[in-house]
């Protein structure tokens, strides 16, 4: 997706970067009352956006400047809903301070007037993903990211990998769209000024999964290393090779060697049951398949968002034997057909906690009841240092339903004691090893 | 007259009104019917249904002493049994009237000398009875009816011959009747018409002391079922009379998609107490805004008490924030197991997890003394096409597809039944089960299952 989005995307905006802050804050108030959430529509509009905002914003600076002010104070103290964000994607200190604040008032008028009071108290400090008009972004978020940030907020680009690699992707063209001001180095003025607002915007879009949070960490410290001395385009470049290598051993190598070890598990005659749709387990599925192997599938359903008809059919017609159930009914007789649960975890958490879509540890729990064998698959970048016992300490709601009409999680949390094997990218491991494995990969 | 067709009464309460002007095997077909197109459905009115035929049959059928009525009541409610299998209240309430008039029978023969307990007389008729391929209660029903005449007290074993020659002559002519009905001539014809046949006996002399006899084993055992119904229509208040014990100020309810039962039991609660309802609802079957349960929710908020629709399949996420789980019954099997909504498996089991508390909520009616020797024999398996269309052939050619409405909350899973009668753990459901139903009709259902 990042590519498409890439292409258009001059480097105007990105490099205007005085003042941001106050404007977005102004403009936002002005103009935040109809937020569309026109999720695919796009790249022409966007580009418009982009100039026609930078324009506006001059107009009216002036009198934004005395407003911000008073929007600032007026918004302050609601800071329940920024706690929200940071709890899932903060993983970055330095954005959650200046950052947040200067989009959230950007936000806040609109969004939270319609949903904030309607989240159920009990689960009002978790977060949730919100549409944000791009003409009430920031104005120094780049093109790239602007439509990025939709499809985030759209769930068009919703599991965590996918999402990680599109915001490299992104953070590539910004960084190629980048020119260094005088006075200035690349090292210390790139990331505060210019990385910053892109990530807080992507941030206020949806919460950061943990894959997005280490890259970003990784990042920012590639960033940093930057000599001053190197020339702006020799410092692109060199971090455009780095974003490259990056995405390819821990995202396109990582899946590769996962969907080659967990369909070596597969044995001829297994039953595999699975949840919903990931697709780490179609590829393993597909892969196994390929190797000649007979299995059965059972697919079980997210019954809120049936994604797991289209696997359904893409297994079917790839001639795997497969059974349908659409929501997590008779879930027991599944499983006691079964011989082994595939899962997709969505990150693993460094007490071999699984954090994986909502189901996931129904499945789990019900498997290890009855003998059989979970495994999840995850890249060690989806592993996070932080440590959760039960769902509701990380999770996400549903921003379709977000009411006490219709209330849905996005996520929970499996205990590593429901899961036999975690298989990552270094091979396979138990989940009470995942805080081992994080050690090492730092030491890297 | 009035003779309405089957499919002519969609529901219950339509069904109900039909029964006045009906004849009675019209009722039964149409009964059977409306089972097996699921038109009547649900433990509730199941139960109710079957009280009523069941009293119809008591009522208006020919029988002119103890067996000749429990044969009826038997072979009207195995057909019915086998109309809707996973229906387990049909049979209980089938037993509770065997059971009811076993113990009508015995009380009377206690007071006149007339024998042997009846008991004494299934039982042999059951385990001797040569050929498999015949009901065993049909002779058993033949015997008594040509019994009538010579109007002996112990007629089985000595007339067994006269009872089968006499099924294989006069009855003939009687298959007639039922060419075009449902089921097989033996059960139907035998029930329905096979004892107009007696109505010669009753005209004897000697029949007169026993049609006194009959009459009042007939309105003692017809104000017995009336206390079934009686006793159906009030469980619901009397399970909501415990809610207070049981649901906390502060507390965090969840109930899986509640059903009657269930509302009632949290609307009493919330009269008393200030609490948190979650409510897991039903996956949309199909596309629709509409807010499930809004009837319940708007009572529930006029009590003041927040209620939160929780659309996820799984609802481990939520576990850590529950205090306790409510689950309405379809059925309660002998170890303990709940036939529940499909789904109920997974909350129960979240619970467990978390340490949450499982309540099911429960009739005494409900509770069934069979016990499934597998779960999957209870699992209803429903209709799919609501989000599986016949447009789609990659899905209906190459995919088999499962929907559960029903499934079985295995009982390590539940911690506390509460019933009609109180509240009960999972080891005291077996002296429920013997305070309601007499040993030798638990099985009855399965008597002529051999020959199919």
């Amino acid at each position: 997706m990042a590519t498409e989005t890439g292409g258009p995307a001059p480097a105007g905006p990105a490099t205007e970067n005085t003042e941001k802050k106050e404007q977005s804050k102004g403009q936002a108030k002005g103009q935040a009352k109809d937020q569309q959430p026109a999720a695919g529509t796009s790249t022409g509009e966007k580009k418009l956006s982009g100039a026609e905002l930078k324009k506006k914003a001059k107009e009216e600076k002036a009198a934004r400047r005395a407003q911000a002010k008073a929007v600032l104070t007026a918004h302050a103290p609601a800071p329940q809903q920024s706690s929200g964000g940071d709890g899932k994607g903060g993983k970055g200190k330095p954005k959650q301070d200046g950052a947040k604040l200067a989009l959230r008032p950007a936000s806040t008028p609109a969004v939270p007037k319609e949903n904030k009071p309607s989240i159920p108290a009990c689960f009002s400090h978790l977060s949730i993903a919100k549409r944000i008009d791009m003409t009430h972004a920031d104005k120094d978020v780049n093109p790239a990211v602007l439509v990025l940030g939709e499809h985030m907020s759209a769930f068009a680009i919703s599991d965590s990998i996918t999402r990680l690699e599109a915001t490299l992707l992104a953070f590539k063209k910004v960084i190629e769209s980048y020119n260094t001001p005088l006075n200035t180095t690349f090292s210390r003025h790139f990331t505060s000024h210019v990385l910053n607002p892109q990530i807080e915007y992507l941030t206020a879009c949806r919460p950061m999964c943990f894959s997005m949070g280490n890259a970003i960490r990784w990042l920012k410290l590639q960033i940093s290393k930057v000599d001053i001395d190197v020339p702006d385009f020799d410092a692109k470049k060199l971090l455009s090779e780095a974003i490259d290598s990056f995405i390819h051993e821990r995202i396109t190598l990582a899946d590769f060697v996962i969907v080659q070890t967990a369909a070596e598990m597969i044995v001829d005659d297994d039953v595999i049951l699975t949840y919903a749709h990931h697709h780490l387990v179609e590829r393993t599925l597909l892969q196994a398949h390929k190797e000649g192997k007979h299995f059965r599938v059972i697919l079980v359903d997210d019954p809120y968002e049936r994604v797991g008809i289209d696997l359904a059919k893409k297994l079917s017609t790839a001639g795997i034997k497969i059974a349908y159930s659409s929501d997590l009914g008779a879930l027991r007789t599944h499983l006691n057909e079964a011989t082994q649960v595939i899962l997709a975890a969505e990150a693993i958490f460094s007490n071999g906690a699984m954090y994986a879509r909502a189901g996931s540890c129904d499945i789990a729990t019900a498997a290890t009841d009855l003998g059989v064998r979970v495994i999840a698959l995850c890249e060690t970048i989806n592993f996070t240092e932080r440590v959760s016992i039960d769902s509701l300490t990380y999770n996400e709601i549903d921003p379709e339903r977000c009411t006490n009409d219709g209330f849905r999680l996005l996520f929970d949390t499996t205990r590593d004691k429901d899961l036999s094997v975690v298989v990552t990218e270094l091979g396979n491991s138990s989940a009470t090893s995942v805080p081992a494995i994080l050690r090492k990969l730092e030491e890297l | 007259m009035v003779s309405h067709p089957a499919g002519y009464a969609p529901d219950l309460e339509k069904y109900l009104k039909t029964l006045k002007g009906q004849q009675l095997d019209t009722s039964v077909e149409s009964l059977i019917s409306l089972l097996k197109r699921r038109q009547i459905k649900g433990s509730e009115p199941c139960a109710v249904a079957t009280a009523h035929i069941l009293l119809q049959v008591v009522a208006r059928s020919k029988w002119h002493d103890v067996d000749g009525l429990i044969d009826n009541i038997s072979r009207i409610g195995r057909r019915l049994v086998e109309a809707q299998p996973k229906e387990l209240v049909i049979a209980n309430i089938v037993r509770r009237v065997l059971g009811l008039i076993r113990d009508e029978a015995a009380e009377d023969r206690n007071e006149g000398a007339s024998g042997t307990p009846s008991e004494a007389q299934m039982t042999p008729t059951d385990t001797v009875h040569p050929d498999p391929k015949w009901p065993t209660s049909t002779p058993t029903k033949q015997d008594s009816v040509i019994d009538q005449v010579p109007n002996s007290p112990k007629p089985v074993l000595q007339s067994r011959p006269t009872g089968l020659s006499s099924y294989s002559s006069v009855n003939v002519p009687k298959t007639l009747f039922h060419l075009l009905s449902v089921s097989g001539p033996n059960d139907a014809e035998s029930v329905l018409h096979g004892s107009p046949f007696g109505n010669s006996g009753t005209s004897t002399p000697s029949w007169r002391g026993h049609s006194a006899q009959v009459h009042s084993l007939r309105s003692e055992v017809i104000d017995g079922i009336e206390e079934i119904k009686d006793e159906i229509s009030q469980v619901d208040d009397q399970i909501a009379a415990l809610a207070e014990v049981q649901i906390h100020p502060g507390d965090y309810v969840l109930i899986h998609q509640p059903s009657a039962t269930v509302e009632r039991f949290i609307l009493r609660a919330a009269l008393k107490r200030k609490f948190t309802v979650l409510i897991a609802t039903e996956p949309p079957r199909k596309q629709s805004s509409e807010v499930q349960h809004t009837s319940f929710r708007k009572k529930l908020a006029a009590a003041g008490i927040t209620v939160i629709n929780i659309m996820n399949g799984g609802l481990m996420a939520y576990m850590s924030r529950v205090d306790k789980v409510i689950i309405g019954a379809h059925a309660v099997v002998a170890n303990g197991g709940v036939v529940a909504d499909a789904g109920a498996a997974a909350v129960a089991r979240a619970a467990k997890e978390q340490g949450n508390a499982v309540i099911v909520l429960s009739g005494v009616y409900k509770l069934s003394p069979e016990n499934p020797f597998n779960e999957e024999s209870l699992i209803e398996w429903g209709d799919s096409s609501s989000f599986v269309g016949f447009e789609d052939g990659a899905m209906v050619s190459g995919v088999e597809i499962r929907t559960a409405i029903t499934e079985i909350v295995p009982p390590e899973l539940i911690d506390t039944y509460i019933t009609n009668l109180g509240t009960h753990s999972s080891d005291h459901l077996s002296s429920l089960i013997a305070d309601h139903y007499k040993q030798e009709d638990v099985d009855f259902h399965l008597w002529n299952e051999g020959e199919r």
